[in-house]
């Protein structure tokens, strides 16, 4: 028997019958510290506190609260927990618990309600035998070095070989974290054709996905439905592929199927109501984005733009026609929220009051739309960060929508300078303008750019930077060609880059500071502004 | 008979009713160990004890088959593979009926003879299956019950045994019956071979899918259940 007096125990139960029953098992077998919680909200905050070397964790803790598997994501996300700590799902009906999470992050084991004592102490061992035998992964885990990691599962293979498919899965999270990405696909091959699990699929799939194999991830996300037609990450991976090669009709039904299967999911919900809408779906499109909103008040994954998109869903439904009371004060609601919790976003902001105006049309109270559309035009202007492409496609329509043409038009000629090296959004802008000084605004420019970017690829750094410097020229707020005008500047300079460079980098970042936290190029842009400005 | 479509679909408020009566049950369960701990050590045994014991965990397992087999039939039951440890997940069965044992006083001990410490299987599936078929050999065990784990041409080979009177005749010879869900109305026993028989299937490789059988003889003399697993 171990000795556990020197353990910590957490148990989060909405029961407080079941509460005491587990803590007195637990003080039977020498349990000393024991700590309760009656939802995961609690839970977290008490794991931000302390330091639990066990938590007992009932799945289903109400409607409307977080489950057992939001939580235990929290933790380990917010790495609230070490990977060394026991994390027991206590369920009253396993199957729903298993599949939620089969995909991403496991609890270490599940315990059906009822158990006993006995039941509780065995599992308890077995677990703490096997946090033993793993604790240096779980250690490197801890540490975040996916290299050690991988070398403490060979270690552990070579001591013992069978226990190697204990490894499997911190192996493959580890390849893709090193981004080794042909080993990860060799080894993810090399399970399915033995023994074939749901996370190794749906691994495989996002990998090729990742990696522009498109057709190829497809068809592995639909062997692995055949396999295991009741996993709702499964249908989320099919739809992405579907979303990236056009089918949104389809994509809008895989999802749906995995909602049927798993209504719980916020960004599946949202998702879902984006694709909806997309297909002109209202009904559909508001039904999603209105679970998006409701179960996102509980979850790290809260999104402004399923407010936005309810709004938009509701508005669109409701055609030509006024708008009954009920729907007003949907569309109220889920837009107020968004103007109170996030003041700081001055695009949000701006994108919230033109919904608003939009229904106030619709409402048939234009007076007050014109207001607040002046409003937003107003805030628009004083703007330093910049809309996502995506974002101000939806704001110029809107503008187009409430009769504001040349304004609209002034958000899609800074959506060309900001973002006109893109083919994917030139081609969304000339679904909404035909303007030759808009659509041409940036070519000469992108292709300096693009001249550039193969000069640099050639090794002419010297030729690469005139070609950027002189794009630059034209279309400062480019974000591409700024990034590369800095990065070409850093790499001619060396190591210690003269004041005059890092000046000029400095002026370049500066113009670009707007960029989006969501564009995908962020991440090259912070480093290059650490190096540009010091850390 | 009026063919009013309004009407309430059956098999699901068996479901969602059954779903209550198992958090009611585990609840009651949980509830009667606490009391029990809390009485002197010399009210705390006895046959009553016993039989409600196992009479707790019969129905348990009666309510988790019933959901089970509710999702078989709307194929909505999900099976999730894995990695398992063998004796752990033996030990986890064991542990969960160990009450029961105790005050039946019945020996169960079990045996695994595989080279490989893991097995693959839906660990809560196969979970359910065996205690349902373990409850059933404390019924009828004599004095002890054994669980061997073994391999026999590359399968997972789970057999339940008790020291009692074995299966009757009539149920050997018609064992395919109940396993293809023939006459599933012969009481729990046919209704969980045919359950055991549905999850073993839903594991497969290679084309291979695994399967029950059961008998009578083995280590004990009395009835054997076995588990294939490919």
């Amino acid at each position: 028997m171990l000795v556990y007096s020197q353990k910590s125990f957490l148990i989060v139960d909405d029961f407080s019958d079941f509460r005491s029953s587990v803590r007195s098992m637990l003080r039977e077998l020498g349990v000393r510290d024991v700590d309760t919680a009656d939802c995961g909200e609690q839970a977290l905050r008490m794991c931000a506190q302390k330091r639990y070397d066990f938590i007992l964790h009932d799945f289903h803790l109400g409607d409307g609260k977080k489950n057992g598997q939001q939580t235990l994501e929290d933790l380990m996300v917010d790495k609230l927990i070490s990977h060394e700590c026991v994390f027991i799902m206590v369920t009253a009906e396993s199957s729903q618990a298993v599949v939620l999470s089969a995909l991403e992050h496991e609890p270490d084991a599940y315990l059906t309600k009822p158990f006993n004592r006995i039941g509780l102490a065995q599992r308890l061992e077995k677990l703490v035998q096997r946090k033993t035998l793993l604790k240096p992964i779980l250690q490197a885990l801890d540490r975040g070095k996916p290299a050690e990691v991988l070398t403490a599962c060979e270690n552990l293979c070579r001591q013992d070989q069978r226990f190697a498919p204990l490894c499997l899965r911190y192996r493959a999270n580890a390849l893709r974290d090193l981004n080794r990405y042909e080993d990860l696909e060799r080894f993810l091959k090399a399970i399915l054709s033995s023994r074939a699990t749901p996370w190794a699929y749906a691994a495989l799939g996002a990998l090729l996905f990742k990696r522009g194999q498109i057709g190829q991830a497809q068809g592995i996300y639909e062997q692995a439905l055949k396999a295991f037609p009741l996993m709702p990450g499964l249908y989320d991976g099919l739809a992405d592929v579907l979303t990236a090669t056009g089918e949104t009709k389809r994509a809008q039904s895989v999802l749906e199927e995995a909602v049927r299967l798993s209504p719980l999911a916020v960004r599946r919900q949202m998702l879902l109501g984006k694709l909806a809408l997309g297909n002109e779906d209202f009904d559909g499109a508001s039904r999603a984005y209105r679970q998006a909103v409701s179960q996102g008040q509980h979850s790290r994954f809260k999104d402004p733009e399923s407010n936005l998109g309810l709004a938009q869903a509701l508005i669109s439904k409701n055609g030509g026609g006024g708008m009954d009371a009920r729907t007003r004060v949907e569309i109220n609601s889920a837009l107020s929220e968004v103007a109170k919790e996030y003041t700081d976003d001055q695009g949000l902001q701006v994108r919230a009051r033109l919904m608003k105006a939009t229904s106030l049309i619709k409402a048939g109270d234009p007076e007050t739309a014109a207001k607040l559309t002046e409003q937003a035009m107003a805030r628009i202007e004083g703007m330093d960060q910049f809309f996502s492409a995506e974002a101000a496609l939806l704001v110029a329509t809107q503008l187009q929508q409430l009769g504001q043409d040349a304004a609209s038009n002034g958000i899609l000629k800074n959506c060309v300078e900001v973002y006109g090296d893109d083919p994917a959004v030139m081609k969304n802008i000339a679904t909404l303008t035909d303007d030759p000084t808009i659509l041409g605004g940036g070519n000469e420019a992108v292709d300096l750019n693009r001249q550039g970017v193969r000069s640099y690829q050639a090794g002419n750094l010297g030729g690469a930077l005139d070609l950027f410097r002189r794009a630059l020229v034209l279309q400062p707020k480019n974000i591409s060609i700024a990034l590369n005008t800095t990065q070409a500047l850093l790499r001619l300079a060396g190591d210690t880059p003269t004041a005059a460079v890092l000046e000029e980098c400095r002026a370049c970042l500066s113009r670009v500071a707007g960029i989006p936290e969501s564009d995908a190029r962020y991440e090259r842009y912070r480093k290059l502004h650490i190096r540009a400005f010091g850390g | 008979m009026s063919e009013d479509k309004q009407g309430l679909d059956f098999s699901t408020v068996i479901a969602s009713t059954v779903h209550d009566m198992k958090n009611s049950l585990a609840m009651l369960m949980q509830t009667h160990s606490q009391w029990l701990a809390r009485l002197p050590e010399a009210q705390r045994s006895g046959s009553e004890l016993g039989v409600m014991e196992h009479e707790f965990a019969h129905l348990n397992g009666m309510l988790v088959q019933l959901l089970g087999l509710y999702k078989l039939g709307v194929n909505q039951l999900p099976m999730c593979p894995g990695y398992h440890e063998l004796d752990d997940f033996i030990e986890a069965q064991l542990a969960a009926h160990q009450d029961v044992l105790s005050h039946r006083d019945l020996l169960a001990s079990y045996r695994i003879d595989t080279v490989n410490p893991l097995g693959f299987f839906d660990r809560e599936l196969i979970g359910s299956v065996v205690s349902n078929i373990l409850n059933n050999a404390i019924r009828y065990a004599g004095h002890a019950l054994l669980i061997t784990v073994s391999e026999e041409d590359d399968q997972l080979l789970l057999s339940v045994n008790d020291d009692g009177p074995g299966y009757p005749l009539q149920m050997l010879e018609r064992q395919s019956d109940y396993v293809q869900g023939i006459n599933p109305s012969s009481g729990s026993t046919g209704l969980g071979l045919y359950f055991a028989a549905r999850i073993a299937a839903l594991h497969e490789r290679d084309g291979l899918q695994g399967r029950i059988e059961i008998g009578n003889g083995g280590p004990l003399g009395g009835g054997v259940f076995r588990l294939y697993l490919p």
